[in-house]
């Protein structure tokens, strides 16, 4: 059932993409619309996924990789439909839906696993709030990404005085810079109680801290470097948008690539 | 019925020929037009780009001379317009099929200055207006100009004709869109004057802008620009300070050397602590030095850049009209068939008269012979009309069909002589002497306008 829902939830996010993808080619506005109610669609079953793996399981194991995938993946789409709200951003679905896509794509493939996992620390709430925090900083962080790199293509081309190639019809900088900046206020405190609650997690457990553990507070000790440059330095769009690629490429390697590598 | 296009346009006529024959009030000249013999139906189009006739006509002949007449006599009037025989090489002419593709191609926006400009297709519908309301345009004109409009919203939706900006301020606007979200809450620095920066400024006050500052060298023009626009006037000497507030730079100034030099836009940028700046120089030689444009947030682009970018976007204009004329095409050919179909109404009038009148006939003769009561008097007639309509259905469906072809008059001619519907002594004659096309309705059809929800 899990599983099948997140096979449901990844095709419809696919789907999102695809049709997102062909409505900024053809700069068809209606496609685009429509890309956002498949996404919203594939977060309906995303959150019922989740429902149903707590129903399966309390409490469900989310400190599993895939499930912690999955629920970035959640998060990160309902962080974006919320910036939808307030700003002209649907081209940015094109990006947003691939993405969680890939994600729920692996947690679909890596779940049948999981389900049966030990839980890790039932016994505690630090790793379940940590799962939470984090995937929540880590998921507004991504978009904060994915503004940076949109920005950066428009900054260029801009800068080099070329028309929009094809049918493209992209944020305006100003909308990609805003996207950036709350998606630093809203991840940057989500990001700082997930490494606090993970720390609380480790002395519960071994006391110890691995790999992750010291890369993810590594990674935490640049990001709080980029949140001081864009709002106490008053950092420039470019320089901010660099840095929440670069950041965010670090941070992901810090939380899974390092996982992943030992 | 054949349909006439006579007029003249920006490509047959100059500007200072167009507009003397330019028409504000094209009811009265159209009254006049269609209570002649020579022409049935007319619809006049005046914009500052062209002056045409459309008109529908059974003779095509008088109906050429009484329309060249017209903008001879009617239009031309006591004006010399260069002789008439200059006259008459401005003049172009398109009978039947060129003549309905000329005004598919009008309303869709492909024979426009501008190729794509949204204008035209208002100005046909109020040309149509008010040749329906002064009953100069009947159904079959409706019939044409609604296929028009249908297929110019076709072209609209269909291709990337309007898309793109190709004049320098509507270039402008979409660039500063590319930056920034909205505009009320910016800024603009005009400096200096000229038609093309008033342009911009009021495409992006169109856009939403409300705060303007103007700074010229001569103070007293600045404010007097700063009254037009709403706007607060700056000297030139308080450029740098008003510099860091400005959102977007407008530059028009005459002068040797830049007036805004790449220390200027390096302390303003500081001073905006990274927040974007579109500059916009539009000034000959150039008021900004070109390098600004290498600072991060900056984005400079002068006359040139604008231009070149307008002319990328009227050649992909122009590359989108290929998909237009197909789509008017297509639209033409739909509307070809229907006005064939109309010649198939007469034949399959009379070929209807004539099976009546013979049903009737052998009906009245069988009824004389038999003594019958009023209900198998009923039954026997309802019996003879079910098999007329029976027999015909086949053949007039297949005529309705043929005759929205051109290879569809044989069909006709055939059935005409198979069925003796030209001899004058074969019963039914009478019967179909007064039948009138019976697909085209009696008045023209709505106006789009009230259907289009535009």
């Amino acid at each position: 059932m899990i599983v099948a829902l997140h096979q449901l939830t990844a095709a419809l996010y696919l789907a999102a993409g695809l049709l997102a993808g062909v409505g900024l080619v053809l700069a068809r506005p209606t496609l685009s619309r429509a890309a956002v109610a498949v996404l919203v669609a594939g977060a309906c079953f995303h959150g019922v996924a989740f429902v149903a793996f707590h129903l399966a399981s309390e409490p469900p194991p989310l400190t599993d990789l895939p499930a912690s995938v999955s629920l970035m993946a959640f998060l990160g789409v309902l962080f974006y439909l919320a910036l939808l709200m307030r700003s002209r951003l649907s081209a940015l679905v094109a990006g947003v839906a691939p993405m969680a896509f890939l994600g729920v794509f692996f947690a679909a493939l890596r779940l049948p696993q999981s389900e049966h996992a030990p839980f890790v620390g039932a016994a505690s709430s630090w790793p379940h709030a940590h799962v939470l925090l984090a995937s929540g900083g880590l998921a507004s962080l991504a978009v904060a990404c994915l503004a940076g790199i949109v920005f950066l293509a428009e900054d260029r081309r801009l800068k080099a005085k070329r028309p929009m190639s094809g049918r493209l019809r992209l944020p305006s900088l100003e909308a990609l810079d805003r996207v950036n900046a709350v998606a630093l206020v809203v991840g940057f405190p989500l990001l700082t109680l997930g490494v606090l609650t993970g720390m609380m997690w480790v002395e519960d457990t071994s006391g110890r801290f691995a790999a992750h553990e010291i890369w993810s507070i590594f990674a935490w000790g640049i990001y709080a470097v980029l949140v001081a440059a864009r709002f106490r330095a008053h950092q420039g769009a470019r320089q901010a948008a660099i840095f929440a690629v670069a950041g965010f490429a670090f941070l992901l390697f810090a939380v899974i690539g390092v996982g992943l590598l030992t | 019925m054949r349909v006439l296009v006579v007029g003249m346009n920006h490509r047959t006529a100059p500007l200072e020929v167009r507009e003397r024959f330019a028409v504000a009030e094209p009811a009265p000249h159209l009254v006049k037009l269609v209570a002649g013999e020579e022409i049935d139906e007319a619809v006049l189009l005046s914009t500052c780009n062209r002056v045409e006739v459309v008109a529908l006509t059974r003779h095509v002949e008088p109906a050429r001379h009484r329309l060249r007449a017209f903008f001879h006599r009617d239009l031309a009037g006591e004006i010399p317009v260069q002789g008439a025989a200059t006259l008459e090489n401005l003049l172009f002419e398109y009978v039947d099929g060129p003549a309905m593709r000329q005004v598919f191609r009008v309303a869709a926006s492909l024979d426009s200055m501008v190729l794509g400009e949204p204008q035209i297709l208002g100005q046909m519908k109020q040309a149509y207006r008010a040749a329906v309301e002064c009953g100069a345009c009947g159904a079959i004109l409706s019939r044409l100009f609604q296929s028009a409009f249908a297929a110019a919203k076709r072209v609209r939706r269909e291709t990337r004709i309007g898309e793109r900006p190709v004049s320098v301020a509507r270039v402008a606007v979409e660039l500063a869109k590319q930056i920034f979200e909205s505009f009320d809450d910016k800024t603009a620095l005009l400096i200096g004057a000229g038609e093309m920066i008033e342009a911009a400024l009021e495409a992006l006050r169109g856009e939403g802008l409300r705060t303007i500052q103007i700074a010229n060298r001569t103070r007293v023009h600045a404010e007097h620009l700063a009254q037009r626009f709403h706007a607060s006037a700056r000297g030139l000497e308080e450029l740098r300070e008003v510099l860091p507030q400005a959102d977007i730079v407008l530059s028009c100034t005459a002068g040797d050397t830049p007036i805004l030099e790449m220390a200027d836009f390096a302390e303003a940028t500081r001073a905006r602590h990274g927040r974007p700046v579109f500059v916009i120089d539009l000034g000959v030689p150039r008021n900004v030095d070109p390098g600004v444009n290498r600072l991060d947030a900056v984005y400079l682009y002068d006359i040139d850049d604008l231009a070149g970018v307008a002319a990328a976007n009227a050649d992909e204009r122009r590359r989108e009209t290929m998909l237009g004329e197909a789509i008017v095409l297509e639209e033409q050919q739909r509307f070809d068939g229907w006005l064939l179909a109309l010649q198939a109404v007469p034949t399959i009038r009379h070929l209807r008269a004539r099976a009546e009148a013979i049903r009737q006939a052998e009906l009245q003769r069988s009824l004389a012979r038999l003594t019958l009561g009023e209900n198998e008097r009923q039954t026997v007639e309802a019996l003879t009309r079910a098999i007329v309509n029976k027999l015909l259905h086949a053949p007039v469906s297949r005529l309705r069909a043929e005759a929205e072809r051109e290879e569809g008059l044989a069909y006709l001619e055939a059935a005409r002589v198979l069925f003796a519907l030209d001899d004058p002594d074969m019963p039914g004659a009478e019967a179909a002497e007064d039948s009138a096309p019976e697909g085209a309705p009696d008045r023209p059809l709505p106006d789009p306008e009230d259907s289009e929800g535009t």
